[in-house]
Parts: structure tokens; C-alpha cells; sequence
């Protein structure tokens, strides 16, 4: 058993440790494409009211810069379990039950986004054959298509992790998981909330104008 | 055809398609994959391999790259360094200092200082977060009944998603194909109502219970405008996002970006660190990346739901039914209410709107007044239990509060909702009346 065993050693972490990174890059060029987007706006804002020159092709350059915020962090958003389900059921489950499961939900996951992947693939490939751009502003519209198999190879890779995370707990459901997602309950839920809220700050000292003043 | 079921009526491709997805939610396959799957698989089956899957493989870029979709994560961003910004000290005093005065006053406060600072948060959670942290202590501080305290920010943080910016009420005009603009307008007056709504509530009580939930006042009117500049930088936002949905001066999309700017620029003068701020960006990448998929993994399915025609169908079977349409419809939100006790707000939204949707405008109601109820029924699943997020978000900001106690200091605004809902019911001007003067 690898309960007490080195798990820092164990392929499943290996792999995890060694493929978060680029999770996180990739979440994180997500991040600064919204924080550009929220850049532009303000600028669009400021040229064409204050200049009345506003930035040509501003629509087409948001439509094609959405993609990486719409992709580039599906895999991220799945390693820390964060898509939406109803887990009712799932929530009720233990050990092997619960792992079965699990892998059940990834089998799915894994089939309809290794088809999309294939299929996204070919759209962006008819795209970069043809040389199609946007109507206005005729930019040229592949790199955004490209974007999606690339996040979705990216997914993929991810959910593969997880798979083998889940096969291994439904063979043997005392061991540590790893590489998979552990649910949390209501309570669990509400405090990474409250987390995500404050961000870094210390949930019980105040900021000092925060402090409730007699 | 091709997968060999060999079923050609399309109506039942769609019927076996819904099951098979309502099954793989129901067994906690995330929302995104079984939408998409079912949706490939029943396109593959009406349309043959290539055809079916190329539809499907399209949707994924073609429905993000939409511009009328850029809103949300501005929104989100907006969201997420609404904290930062401070100014919930300051709105919560400012309440104090106008309203404290009447009977049950802070609690009265604290529903205003949810409010004001729900136009700079489009979250129910986080908004319950922040003022367990400002306002409970205060409360305490004057002799209020803890169960009050709690409840009464529990249930605050729920005006988020009503008053602009709400991102929920982007996602239903983006599926219901109806104007952003126009959602979010709708949203503002039944917020204001709601809060209006749990105010007097609070008041009737605090009549019946003065020692639980005394009256605060004293307060100079000197002290009251002093008060008021501490809140000019939230006014200012909400001036931006209405003025700019409204007149048209700049789009949603302009105007959260402005707003998420101003609202970055008060963190920054607050000395946000940086690392609050990669957080704060990692955590908006997140969940606009998960909205996102859900959006495009439910239009695949919407696609397929298109072509076999079933939400036709469905819209026929409920016409069919001898009752009036406010019969049904209190039904349809009875259906909803218990849905909300098992889903997240987003998920129950997409997961039903396809097919009950049409049925519904079918029945002669008005989209928009159907999306601000719909959210509205979606947040009464916010406070209630058996999950009711926002009471455990309470709880685990003030774990001297236990469980218990905020749950039964809900029942109260539990009460104000069902009279919301029965006002919005009765009085649909509420909703329509600010979009329809775009």
C-alpha cells in the first residue's frame, strides 16, 4: 500500500506536480487577456469620447481575444474542480461507490472533449486554409480558433490525470488521493468562499479603516 | 441513425437525449460534459458523423467570440476587487447614520449597505462574507439578537445578483437570446424592491421585539452628509453601468471595464498587495472560464434540443394544459425552488431554460420578467436549506454564530422573499417598466 509510503515520489504526483505549472500559466494569460480587455474598454472609452477617434476594429479584437479567456483555463478550473455539478448523489457516496463514479464522469468528460479537440482542430485548420478574417476589420481569425484543441489538448491531458487518479482509488479506496479532485462539503465550500473574497487578507484582522469603530 | 439506434422520429432522439443527460447530472457528471455529450451524440444522430460533430466542434469558439459576452468577466473582475476597494465601512456607516433611527435600525442598515454594495458585486457569497465581517459586529455591539444579525446578512448578500452588475442575469439573456442591456436595467428595480421589502419586514418585527433590534439614532444631520462622500466612488460605478446601459454612451462592455477599473484603481489606493491582486485575476480566469464552458457545452445541447424539436413539443403539452398561465407558472417556480435546493443558481438556469423557456413565452409572459424572477427564486435557494451557501458563508466568517441560529434568523427574510415574488407576480410593471424605456 502507498498509504505511508513516499508519496511525493509517486508517479500520479510527479505527473500532477510536473503538468500544474502550465495549468496555471495558462489560467493565468486568461487573466491578463481580461485584465487587457478591461485596459481597452477604458481606453475606448477615453479615445472616442475625449478624441472621438475610437480604436478601430475594438469589437472584432474583443470577439477574437475571448477565446482565451473562455479556454485557456478549463484545465485549471478543472484540477481545482471549480465546472459545476449537482452533487447531491455524489456527495453521499464513499470509497470504491464514490470512485466509480468519478471515473464514470471522466470517461464522459474525456470522449466529448478528445471529439472536440478533433473537431475544433478542423475548424481552426478550414479557417488557416482559407485565410478567413473579421468583416470589419479583416483580422485574420485563426490564432483565436487555434486556441480552443490547444486548450482542449490541455483539458484532456488533465482529465487522463484523473482518470488514472480514480482507477487507482477504485482499486484501492483507503489510499491518498491523488491527482483527483476531493469535494468538499456545504461548510468546506463556504470557506473557500469567504477565501476568495479576502483574497490574501488575514480573515481576522482588519484593514484598519475596516475596523468597526466605537 | 448512424449510432444504430435506429430511432427516426426526432422527438424521441430528443426525449432519450434529455433522459440520458438529466441522468448523468443527477450521478454528478459536471454540467458541461454531459450537456456536450448529449448534445454530440443526438446531432451525430440526426445529422449523421461528420455533419453532427462539425456543428459541434463549431459552437465552442463561434458562441464565445460573441461580443455581447464580454461583459462578464469585466463583471466578474469587478466582482472579485470589490472587497479591496473598501468602502463597506463606509457604507455601512453612512446607513447607520440615515436609518438607524427606526426600529430595528442596523439591521435595517445593513440590508441598504448590502445593497449599495451589491452595485459593485454581482456575488451573493462574497457580499454575505464582507458584511458578516462589518455589520455583525456591530449588531452585536447595540444588544441585537444574533439569530437577527446573521439572517439579516445572510439574506443581503442575495441582492447582489438583482442589481446591476449580475453576471447570472448576462448568462440568461445570452441563452434566451434577449439584450443584455435590457436584463440588467430589469434588475435594479426588483433589487430595490427586495431590499425595500426586507427593510419593512425588519421594521414590523423589531416593533413586536424592540429589545432584540433597538433603534440606533442620535446622529447630527452634519454627521449624516459627512457621511456621504465615503460612498461617492460606489455611486459613481453604479452611475456609470446604468447611465451607460441606459442612455447607450458606452457599451456594457465599456462601461464594466470602466467600472472594474475605477473599482482596481480604490484597491490599489488601499494598498492591495500584489499578490492579492494575482489572486483576484487567477480567481476571475477561473470562473469566467467555467461560465464559459457551461455556456458553450449548453449550446451544443441547445443545438441538438433545435433540431429534434422537442421544446416545440414540450410548449404544446403545456398549452395544452386546462389551467391558467399563473397556475402554471406558479408551478414552473415551485418546480424551480425545489431544483434550487440541489443545484447552483448557474446550472439550474442553463440545465432548464432550453426547454422551459419557450413554453413559458408561449404562455404569454415576458422574457425579461421571467429571467429577474427565475434569478430571484434561484437566490431564495441561497438562505434556504438543506444548502443555503450563504448561511454557511455566514457562519464560517463568525463561527461564535452557530448553524442553527442563522438558518432560523433566515425565516424572516424567508417570509419578504415569498412576498417579493408575490409582488413581482402581481405587479410585473416592477421589472419591465426600466427596460422598456430603452
Amino acid at each position: 500500500m502507498d498509504m505511508n509510503s513516499d508519496l511525493t515520489s509517486h508517479p500520479i504526483d510527479r505527473i500532477d506536480k510536473l503538468m500544474q505549472p502550465i495549468d496555471n500559466v495558462f489560467n493565468l494569460i486568461a487573466a491578463l487577456a481580461i485584465f487587457a480587455m478591461m485596459l481597452l474598454g477604458v481606453s475606448q472609452i477615453g479615445l472616442r469620447t475625449i478624441f472621438n477617434a475610437p480604436i478601430e476594429g475594438y469589437i472584432d479584437l474583443v470577439e477574437l481575444s475571448m477565446a482565451s479567456m473562455a479556454f485557456l483555463g478549463a484545465a485549471y478550473c478543472q484540477r481545482v474542480g471549480a465546472h459545476i455539478r449537482m452533487e447531491i448523489l455524489i456527495g453521499k457516496l464513499h470509497g470504491r461507490a464514490l470512485w466509480l463514479a468519478e471515473t464514470f464522469g471522466t470517461l464522459v468528460a474525456l470522449f466529448i472533449i478528445g471529439v472536440l479537440f478533433y473537431y475544433s482542430w478542423q475548424h481552426f485548420d478550414r479557417a488557416y486554409e482559407l485565410g478567413d478574417t473579421t468583416i470589419d476589420a479583416e483580422f485574420v481569425v485563426w490564432p483565436s480558433k487555434l486556441l480552443v484543441p490547444i486548450a482542449f489538448a490541455l483539458w484532456f491531458l488533465r482529465l487522463m490525470l484523473q482518470l488514472v487518479g480514480s482507477i487507482r482509488l477504485v482499486i484501492t479506496p483507503g489510499a491518498t488521493p491523488l491527482g483527483v479532485v476531493v469535494m468538499k462539503d456545504v461548510a468546506e465550500l463556504a470557506a473557500q468562499e469567504i477565501q476568495e473574497t479576502f483574497g490574501g487578507e488575514d480573515p481576522v484582522h482588519f484593514p484598519a479603516d475596516e475596523r468597526s469603530r466605537p | 441513425m448512424i449510432l444504430g439506434i435506429g430511432f427516426d422520429d426526432p422527438f424521441l432522439v430528443g426525449l432519450i437525449g434529455l433522459g440520458a443527460m438529466l441522468f448523468m447530472v443527477t450521478l454528478g457528471v459536471r454540467v458541461v460534459f454531459a450537456a456536450a455529450v448529449v448534445g454530440l451524440l443526438g446531432l451525430v444522430e440526426l445529422n449523421g458523423w461528420d455533419a453532427g460533430a462539425g456543428i459541434a466542434g463549431t459552437v465552442p469558439h463561434s458562441k464565445s467570440s460573441s461580443y455581447a459576452l464580454s461583459v462578464l468577466p469585466m463583471f466578474i473582475l469587478i466582482g472579485f476587487l470589490a472587497f479591496h476597494a473598501g468602502m463597506t465601512q463606509q457604507l455601512f456607516d453612512c446607513a447607520r447614520k440615515w436609518i438607524g433611527w427606526v426600529p430595528g435600525g442596523l439591521a435595517v442598515a445593513t440590508i441598504f449597505a448590502t445593497a449599495g454594495f451589491a452595485a459593485v458585486s454581482g456575488a451573493s457569497t462574497a457580499t454575505a462574507a464582507v458584511f458578516a465581517r462589518v455589520a455583525i459586529p456591530d449588531m452585536l455591539k447595540y444588544g441585537y439578537d444574533r439569530r437577527l444579525a446573521a439572517g439579516v446578512v445572510a439574506a443581503g448578500g442575495t441582492l447582489a445578483t438583482l442589481i446591476p452588475p449580475s453576471a447570472i442575469l448576462v448568462i440568461y439573456a445570452i441563452i434566451v437570446e434577449e439584450s443584455v442591456g435590457k436584463l440588467l436595467l430589469a434588475g435594479f428595480l426588483p433589487g430595490v424592491v427586495s431590499a425595500l421589502i426586507y427593510g419593512l419586514i425588519i421594521i414590523i418585527w423589531a416593533k413586536f421585539n424592540p429589545s432584540l433590534a433597538p433603534a440606533v439614532g442620535g446622529f447630527t444631520w452634519q454627521q449624516r452628509f459627512a457621511s456621504l462622500p465615503g460612498i461617492m466612488p460606489i455611486v459613481l460605478v453604479v452611475v456609470i453601468i446604468m447611465t451607460a446601459i441606459y442612455d447607450g454612451w458606452a457599451t456594457p462592455t465599456e462601461a464594466g471595464a470602466l467600472g472594474a477599473f475605477i473599482v482596481l484603481a480604490l484597491a490599489f489606493k488601499r494598498k492591495m498587495h500584489l499578490k492579492t491582486f494575482h489572486e483576484a485575476l487567477m480567481e476571475t480566469a477561473k470562473l469566467t472560464v467555467m461560465i464559459f464552458s457551461l455556456i458553450w457545452g449548453i449550446l451544443i445541447f441547445v443545438r441538438f434540443l433545435g433540431f429534434s424539436g422537442l421544446p416545440e413539443a414540450f410548449t404544446q403539452w403545456i398549452l395544452t394544459i386546462n389551467a391558467s398561465p399563473m397556475v402554471i407558472m406558479i408551478c414552473i417556480l415551485l418546480g424551480y425552488a425545489v431544483l434550487g435546493m440541489f443545484m447552483d443558481a448557474i446550472g439550474m438556469l442553463l440545465l432548464t431554460l432550453p426547454v422551459v423557456y419557450p413554453a413559458v413565452i408561449a404562455l404569454g409572459f415576458d422574457s425579461i420578467w421571467f429571467g429577474i424572477i427565475v434569478v430571484k427564486m434561484a437566490e431564495v435557494c441561497l438562505i434556504t436549506p438543506p444548502i443555503g451557501l450563504n448561511c454557511f458563508v455566514v457562519n464560517g466568517v463568525r463561527p461564535d454564530i452557530p448553524l442553527s441560529d442563522v438558518f432560523r434568523g433566515i425565516t424572516l427574510f424567508f417570509i419578504a422573499d415569498i412576498i417579493t415574488i408575490g409582488v413581482l407576480l402581481a405587479f410585473p410593471g416592477i421589472v419591465t417598466w426600466l427596460p422598456g424605456l430603452l
